[in-house]
């Protein structure tokens, strides 16, 4: 039976089509059929990270809208076996997404997939809701500040309240943390909130914590999803949630501040 | 009929609910007094303004003589200007009773009225049953969630976030952080306490009277117990 993980946050510009992206691509390394969804109808950033864009033919609302089938969106992931990208529409408003469609794609995609990874816009609006509505797992993905942490609290209490789990009254949404953008340097400035801070304030089980990197901006300049930037610690960082997320147990990294060393410190780096 | 060809079976649904009101005790039958009082409270308390904003409220006329005249419209007119939303009276005189009806506002039924008005003598206290509306939560509340415990306790065993609102008629415990607004005796339980592990609150309130707190407040991240003696909001450390 396949599982659907929503990747959500409330806030904008977090990371979660970026998390999505490296995700959904870590699932399909390790084997998973697995597909990802972009729900940000009108924004559409999804297949660019994902290095797509240009085989967009159809997508997610011709299929709801029933201008096309299903098996005529799905773009496959030029890097992975596994992995297929449903992309959404650019043109088209918020409101072509139906409750109804979004059901009968959901239905569709289960009896095909291991992993259904759902990129959510921001807000707590419609489209965030169609998102997260046929979620079991949900990804929340928070900076390290504090309208960030708040946002993320509000769509906690909306996945407590409004999925279809919480609506029939089954198991509640598995819920996880995943911490990004994070700067050590700037949390131990007293920039950014820390760690410890994020974990007290949402008390939701992490999942992982991210760093803030440049090679995020050149990977999705070159539209590869982050997980495949070798020797990067944002590759490293994305392999960790998606083995802990497999239930692999896997030390935090990345949460200490670099020490520069004697040589760098000397000569300059 | 609208429809005559179609016979419709289904019975139209009407169905019991309960809500939570806020109840505005008027003091006197001088509109321009109960604008300055808003006024006043507003300055004195600017977070009040946005507490209230679009707030249902039911008029209490307890203090109002039966004899007294009553300026039923102009009294609306001062709360819709301060965005309140009037929405029924309660213990109002025979005569103040007519004058809402003819206006269009439900006449609520509350704490009935003494036969002999007695302004002065606050209402007997209720006895609180044990707990029967009582309700346990045990996962943190979000900002943007409400649990209201109607007729009964609330206990939150986890935190309370900002932005989260939680309600008793009874007392409030809260054995997490308690960041959000927590209102205990909302109807009127004068008695009512909250109690707190963590007070980091955006607003207390017992029985109608409430505070916005900050940081920097002396108890600010102290286990503490919140109750209202005297028409006062009382604020002290639990020392155990
Ligand atoms: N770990 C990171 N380090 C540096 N920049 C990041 C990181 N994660 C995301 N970003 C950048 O933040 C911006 C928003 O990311 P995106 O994934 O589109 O967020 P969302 O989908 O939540 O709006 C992008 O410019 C992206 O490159
Ligand atoms: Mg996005």
């Amino acid at each position: 039976m396949a599982k659907i993980i929503v990747i959500t946050s409330g806030k904008g510009g977090v990371g979660k089509t970026t998390t999505s992206a490296a995700f959904a691509s870590g699932l399909a390394l390790r084997g998973y059929r697995t597909v990802v969804i972009d729900f940000d109808v009108g924004l559409r950033n999804l297949d660019l990270i994902m290095g797509c864009e240009r085989r967009v033919v159809y997508d997610l609302i011709n299929v709801i809208q029933g201008e096309a089938k299903l098996q005529q969106a799905l773009i496959k992931d030029k890097r992975c076996e596994n992995l297929y990208v449903l992309p959404t529409s650019q043109t088209r408003d918020k409101d072509a997404l139906t409750t109804e469609g979004v059901t009968a794609v959901m239905d569709e995609l289960r009896k095909e997939f291991d992993y259904i990874v759902c990129d959510s816009p921001a807000g707590i609006e419609s489209g965030a809701l169609m998102a997260l509505y046929h979620a079991d797992e949900a990804i929340v993905v928070t900076n390290p500040e504090v309208s960030s942490v708040r946002d993320s609290d509000r769509i906690l209490g909306i996945l407590a309240a409004r999925s279809r789990r919480a609506e029939l009254g089954e198991e509640p949404v598995k819920e996880h943390l995943l911490l990004t953008r994070y700067s050590p340097k700037r949390v131990e400035d007293g920039e950014m909130l820390s760690l410890g801070d994020v974990k007290e304030l949402l008390r939701t089980p992490l999942l992982g914590v991210i760093p803030e990197s440049e090679v995020i901006l050149q990977a999705s300049n070159q539209g590869i999803p982050a997980i495949h930037m070798e020797n990067s610690d944002v590759a490293e960082a994305y392999k960790d949630v998606v083995a802990r997320f497999l239930g692999e147990e896997r030390p935090l990294r990345f949460i200490q501040p670099v020490k520069v060393g004697f040589f760098k410190r000397l000569f300059g780096g | 009929m609208v429809n005559p060809g179609t016979e419709s079976s289904a019975p139209l649904r009407v169905a019991g609910g309960v809500f939570t009101l806020s109840i505005l005790h008027l003091e006197s039958n001088n509109p321009q007094q109960l604008a300055q009082r808003i006024a006043e409270e507003y300055r004195r308390h600017p977070a009040a303004a946005d507490f209230h904003r679009h707030a249902p409220v039911v008029l209490d006329l307890s203090a109002i003589p039966e004899e007294a005249p009553l300026a039923l419209p102009e009294i609306l007119e001062v709360l819709r200007a301060a965005h309140w939303f009037p929405v029924g009276l309660r213990n109002a005189a025979p005569g103040h009773q007519a004058l809402a009806q003819a206006l269009h506002l439900p006449v609520l039924r509350g704490q009935e009225r003494n036969a002999a008005p007695q302004p002065e003598t606050p209402p007997p206290a209720q006895t609180v049953p044990a707990n029967p509306g009582g309700l346990i939560i045990d996962h943190p509340i979000r900002g943007g969630q409400r649990n209201y415990a109607r007729g009964g306790d609330l206990v939150c065993l986890a935190a309370v976030n900002a932005g989260a609102e939680i309600m008793a008629d009874g007392n409030i415990h809260v054995y997490g952080p308690l960041r959000g607004r927590a209102l205990a005796g909302v109807n009127g339980q004068e008695t009512a306490r909250i109690f707190c592990m963590s007070l980091e609150a955006e607003l207390v309130s017992v029985a109608g009277l409430y505070r916005t707190l900050e940081p920097g407040y002396p108890l600010w991240g102290k286990a503490a117990q919140i109750y209202s003696r005297d028409e006062q909001l009382h604020i002290t450390a639990l020392n155990l």
